[in-house]
């Protein structure tokens, strides 16, 4: 507070309009800042590299990441939250012995969440709150998923007579192809854009990739590997993300067949891939960042959280977008990256079309149609993939945004700063 | 001259009483306003200087303040956490009536003259209220949607009120309109000029609808509500923002402002030399100078009774000074 009304009245002097821009970019003590976002690489569901490793075993690969890369001291970070969506209860119990392995002391704190989707950027936001309200000085917040080992019909449960009695309670089972299926025929988003929209998220990731535009996100893991053909188990080091498929057109995809209704536009080229991964984010106060001699690669502004339908879970960013960007002040041409899961091609394009979302700002390198979507990771993967897309182009301000499964919407603000 | 000092709280405003000729307040802030207690100074002109014959302390540091019209020992305060706070010279330490609905900094408040039951606040909040001291909660609230630091009701009209915004607009709002209320909404910047946060406003006693505006750009304009659209006239002098200005309750061209550059200044506001002359805006003139203070001076009030030109000023450097305008003149 105090620093808010000192950089207010300072700007009274310099005569520096204190627009939602500024504002937004102005650096305060008090501000929840960036020191290390990464993520591992994401892999192929049932094939990828990641297919016989545990998710707290990539959770452990990269918090250590984060500890060598950042230089911090373990000891120093206080709470761990990890967002995960399919591990039995969350996996918490895992996670607090990979964080032990990762080489934090008991004395780090470790919790499990579960908000589906959105799980990795949950984690972040409750770390960054906790670090805003004082509960802790440093926090990572992080998220992981094994859909190799995880991911299976067990992952919806049952509903009571209760709740099945209720029309739109029981709508929250509806799953998610079926419900995206049926939204993409009433919103009149056409088999051909949502291609063509697939089409070039593999570009654009296969192009990114080319250019080792991710190599700065990620933490290459050594890990064990069956390999199906021979039954023999090796080591392999996997550095990059392996789903992403080069030339690939809105022709090539037109061809796959719908997967979810004969008459269909949703097929498995212009959905999210299944995959494997684990990403973690380092947030502190900048005065301890500062104190401490830490880069800074950026900062936490603002979340929001919006409710939708549940079946049409897809418009959630459309919904918490514009409530994030009213937090700051900011305009949505304000921002220079959204970085927006594609859940599915239909529900990512319809959300960017109806907010009037500049075309070239949304998911520079790719997202998840082309490297996939470990649920409960990609909320932190999306950080880290943002913050160096904006350090690399020299832009500012990010939003970053997804669907959640039940129906909501997830949405935070982060300023570049490296 | 005489002074009197805020020690350990800086000045934020200061307002005579309307009823009695010796008797003035202070709202002030420790440490500048950016952390830290606040404290209202009831303050006594007497035979032996200024004295304090009560003072509140609140929670957070105080901005405004704005006497009752009605009961001469009743004043409002704005806060910085949001709270309005009326208080009773007559009584001591705690309010007699709190409000709390603004989710920022309360910047202004100013009490209706005309109607005198009513008076109305301004806030970083991006709202303007109207409050009954006798009402638990508002009245009415008007939309700025910008942080708005400063509100005034017509001198003229119970139902006009005027505020000025970080947005570089002045809206004016009649609350017999329908919601949104709103009758102008002024760029103050005019075309041409960046837009800059608009930070003080008055009207004019003696002209209806005449209004003058200060800010960031160091410029006061006064603006006809009869034609809005381009300043009347344009008054540049000072070296800072101007913070806060004041129309003499005895002399309808006279100006007084005070700024970042720790000064004073009296003005001509150039209206009628305008009316008389072409479509531009009038220049204006600055009759004098006062220099006293050594910080921000952010406050300057007129004392209405005795002799024109008695007015007071409070500033940053925990001081306030009561002098006599016409003793600068020329300077």
């Amino acid at each position: 507070m105090a620093a808010q009304r000192l950089s207010q009245l300072s700007n009274q002097i310099t005569g520096t309009p204190s627009n939602p821009r500024d504002a937004v970019l102005a650096k305060n003590p008090d501000d929840v800042v960036i020191v290390s976002a990464l993520r591992t690489a994401l892999t192929k569901g049932g094939k990828g590299g990641f297919k016989d490793t545990a998710g707290a075993d990539l959770l452990a690969g990269v918090l250590k990441g984060v500890i060598d890369r950042s230089g911090i001291d373990p000891a120093l970070v206080e709470d761990i939250a990890v967002g995960n969506v399919l591990a039995p209860g969350a996996g918490a119990t895992e996670f607090r012995a990979a964080a032990i392995v990762a080489g934090f002391p008991v004395s780090t704190a470790v919790r499990a969440l579960n908000r589906q989707c959105s799980s990795g950027l949950q984690a972040v936001v409750d770390i960054a709150n906790a670090i805003k309200t004082g509960m802790i000085d440093v926090g990572i917040g992080a998220g992981c998923e094994s859909m190799s080992l995880n991911y299976g019909p067990a992952a919806v449960s049952e509903f009571s007579e209760l709740l099945d009695a209720n029309v739109e309670a029981k709508n929250c089972k509806v799953p998610m192809g079926q419900l995206s299926e049926q939204m993409a025929k009433d919103r009149g988003v056409s088999r051909a854009s949502q291609d063509a929209f697939a089409a070039e998220s593999f570009q654009k990731a296969f192009k990114a990739q080319q250019d080792g535009l991710f190599d700065e996100e990620i933490v290459p893991l050594t890990v064990s590997f069956e390999d199906l053909k021979t039954g023999e188990v090796k080591k392999i080091t996997v550095s990059k993300d392996d789903g992403i498929r080069p030339n690939m057109t809105a022709e090539s995809l037109g061809k796959i067949r719908p997967a979810f209704a004969k008459d269909g536009s949703i097929h498995a080229g212009n959905a999210s891939q299944v995959s494997d991964g684990a990403a973690a984010v380092l947030l502190m106060k900048r005065s301890k960042a500062e104190q401490l001699g830490l880069k800074i690669m950026g900062k936490y502004v603002a979340a929001a959280v919006a409710g939708v339908p549940p079946l049409l879970m897809g418009v959630g960013p459309w919904k918490a977008i514009p409530k994030v960007l009213e937090k700051t002040g900011v305009s949505k041409d304000e921002v220079d990256i959204y970085e927006i899961n594609e859940a599915f091609a239909s529900q990512c394009l319809w959300c960017a079309n109806e907010l009037g979302l500049d075309k070239s700002k949304i998911n520079p390198k790719g997202g998840a149609i082309a490297f996939g979507h470990p649920l409960g990771c990609t909320g932190a993967r999306q950080i880290a993939t943002l913050l160096t897309e904006l350090k690399r182009t020299n832009k500012k301000i990010g939003v970053t945004s997804m669907c959640i499964g039940t129906g909501m919407g997830l949405a935070a603000v982060f300023v570049n700063e490296a | 001259m005489f002074s009197f000092r805020t020690q350990g709280y800086n000045g934020y405003n200061l307002k005579y009483s309307p009823f009695h000729d010796s008797r003035l307040a202070v709202a002030s802030s420790a440490n500048f306003g950016l952390v830290g207690n606040g404290r209202l100074y009831v303050l006594g002109l007497t035979a032996n200087g200024i004295v304090a014959e009560k003072t509140f302390d609140t929670q957070d540091g105080l901005f405004d303040l704005a006497w009752s019209e009605v009961h001469e020992n009743q004043l409002a305060v704005a806060s910085g956490d949001g709270s309005i706070k009326l208080f009773d010279v007559a009584l001591n330490d705690f309010p007699i009536q709190s409000w709390h609905e603004h989710k920022r900094e309360v910047f202004s408040i100013h009490w209706n003259l005309v109607d005198k039951t009513t008076f109305a606040s301004s806030s970083w909040d991006g709202t303007v209220k109207i409050w009954s001291p006798e009402h638990p909660a508002s009245l009415t609230t008007l939309p700025t949607n910008s942080c708005t630091y400063s509100t005034a009701f017509s001198p003229h009209s119970g139902t006009l009120l005027s505020a000025v915004s970080s947005d570089s607009h002045l809206r004016v709002f009649d609350t017999r309109l329908p919601a949104p209320h709103t009758v102008h909404q002024i760029a103050v910047h005019g075309a041409g000029a960046p837009p800059a946060e608009v930070l003080t406003h008055d009207w004019n006693k003696y002209r209806p609808g005449v209004i003058a505006t200060a800010g960031v750009d160091k410029l006061i304009r006064t603006f006809d509500m009869r034609n809005p659209s381009t300043p009347v006239s344009v008054l540049a002098g000072h070296n800072y923002a101007v913070r806060r200005l004041a129309y003499s309750p005895h002399l309808p061209d006279t100006i007084l402002s005070a700024s970042y550059d720790m000064t004073c200044r009296v003005w001509n506001d150039g209206y009628a030399a305008a009316s008389t002359g072409t479509a531009d805006a009038a220049p204006g003139s600055c009759l004098g100078v006062m220099d006293r203070h050594s910080e921000f001076v952010v406050g300057v009030d007129w004392c209405m009774f005795g002799a024109e030109g008695w007015a007071g000023s409070v500033g940053w450097d925990e001081m306030l000074w009561v002098w006599d305008v016409r003793g600068v003149m020329g300077r």
